[in-house]
């Protein structure tokens, strides 16, 4: 077992009062925090930090750890509790946090386990049964399978404890996906989480929804944007275009002497969700022909000499 | 095949996540998630999306041991941040669309194209 030395942890001395303590806590929780602090190593960090003051927060357990840290005794084969010393096992808890995760096992086996409750929000703490913890994983889903309900094999691992050592397990399942998921949206499955202890109930499954980017559209709420390619003489002269949308492709009419950037909107042929159905907008994004020859140039020369347009007035004057 | 659900009943997600009745009450009031329709608390019910930001109150409330108002506040900042982070990323991808040019983020002027900068 390795010994933890909580008062270095958070950087504070052995004799350090209760309010130096926590104000160290709150350094060290606002910098290592995992939703303060995206960096590889911060949420271990953070737990530790966690698991030091919960220990010196304490007076009892302080002074618990305080006796152990004076007599115990570091040796080759790791760290030795004084002689006659036995963590206080309290009313058959033993295994509560070793399934938990949350405390190393040098806490586990000083405070075992029943020592540690968490305080008011734990309405059921005096139960011997435990639940599995929750488990969230991402699922990738196009924009195509959101349209109708899809039956999707969602594929995740669970850290099973097999009383010594933890293992993880592929676990496949297949789901169906309600018809208009959105983007960041969770959705549960019941009891499929981690398994429980002492004959507690699984944990559950969230699949939090990840859209695909797709290659031709984005996404804007339920609105679909498309950019649409038209040949400057399409734009001018007006055209039937063909156009993709998530299910099949439909003819859409471009008006003459359309403008780059237009946005057209073709009605509910965006993503459908639970409440309305989204729009896709085409947008025309005007495309010179990459190579010219001289009849063409010839024909823009004469286009240049009837025009009297200049796309650059609102510049005004210039020399 | 398994099922899934998007709606928890405000008993069950008490019981399942050891979360206290009060304590969910206190998140709701102070605007962090919300119920899907407003019924009497027994019976409340909340999006499984809901779950998420609701243990993450907890945890946060736990963790830096600020109270209620403060947990609400970071925590719709965090949902800002989100939401603004996926707005621009559709918005690169519109103007990379439209322009076929990769955005960059100009620092300062004096990195900036000079054809961008002198107009």
């Amino acid at each position: 077992m390795e010994f933890k030395d909580y008062y270095k942890i958070l950087g504070v001395s052995a004799d350090a009062e209760a309010q130096e303590i926590k104000t160290a806590y709150r350094k060290l929780a606002r910098k290592y925090h995992p939703d303060m602090n995206p960096d590889e190593g911060a949420e271990e960090k953070f737990k530790e930090v966690a698991e030091a003051y919960e220990v010196l927060k304490d007076k009892g357990r302080r002074a618990k750890f305080d006796d152990l840290r004076k007599y115990g005794r570091q040796s080759a084969g790791g760290f030795e509790p004084p002689p006659g010393w036995q963590a206080k096992r309290s009313t058959g808890f033993e295994n509560e946090f070793q399934f938990d995760n949350q405390f190393s096992d040098f806490f586990n086996s000083i405070f075992g386990g029943g020592a540690f409750q968490q305080a008011h929000f734990n309405g059921h703490s005096q139960q011997r049964q435990f639940r599995g913890e929750d488990v969230e994983t991402d699922l990738a889903v196009f924009l195509e399978e959101t349209l109708h309900q899809q039956i999707k094999t969602v594929a995740y691992q669970l850290p099973v404890y097999d009383g010594k050592t933890v293992r993880h397990i592929k676990k496949h399942l297949n789901v169906k996906i309600p018809q208009g998921v959105s983007d960041g949206e969770r959705i549960r499955l019941k009891g499929q989480g981690k398994p429980g202890h002492g004959g507690g109930e699984a944990g559950d499954l969230y699949l939090h929804i990840r859209l695909v980017p797709h290659p031709l559209f984005d996404v804007q709420g339920a609105d679909l944007i498309l950019t649409l390619p038209v040949a400057p003489w399409e734009a001018a002269l007006g055209a039937k275009v063909t156009v993709p949308t998530l299910e099949g492709s439909i003819n859409l009419t471009i008006a003459p002497n359309s403008q780059s950037g237009k946005k057209l909107r073709i009605k509910g042929k965006g993503l459908k969700r639970k409440a309305v159905t989204g729009d896709l907008y085409a947008i025309l994004k005007v495309i010179m022909p990459p190579t010219s020859n001289d009849e063409a140039n010839q024909l823009w020369r004469k286009l240049a000499e009837i025009n009297a347009f200049d796309p650059r007035t609102e510049w005004g004057e210039r020399k | 095949m398994k099922r899934t659900l998007s709606i928890i009943s405000l008993s069950e997600l008490c019981q399942l996540e050891n979360i206290e009745n009060e304590v969910i009450i206190e998140i709701v009031e102070y605007g962090i998630v919300k119920p899907v329709e407003d019924s009497e608390t027994a019976d409340w019910e909340f999006e499984t999306s809901s779950v998420y930001w609701i243990k993450k109150a907890v945890q946060l409330y736990q963790d830096f041991e600020i109270d209620w108002l403060a947990v609400a506040l970071l925590i719709e900042l965090m949902q800002q941040r989100d939401s603004l982070r996926k707005e621009n990323e559709f918005f690169n991808n519109s103007l990379n669309a439209f322009c076929n040019i990769k955005y960059t983020r100009w620092n300062n002027l004096a990195t900036m194209p000079a054809n961008i900068y002198l107009i």
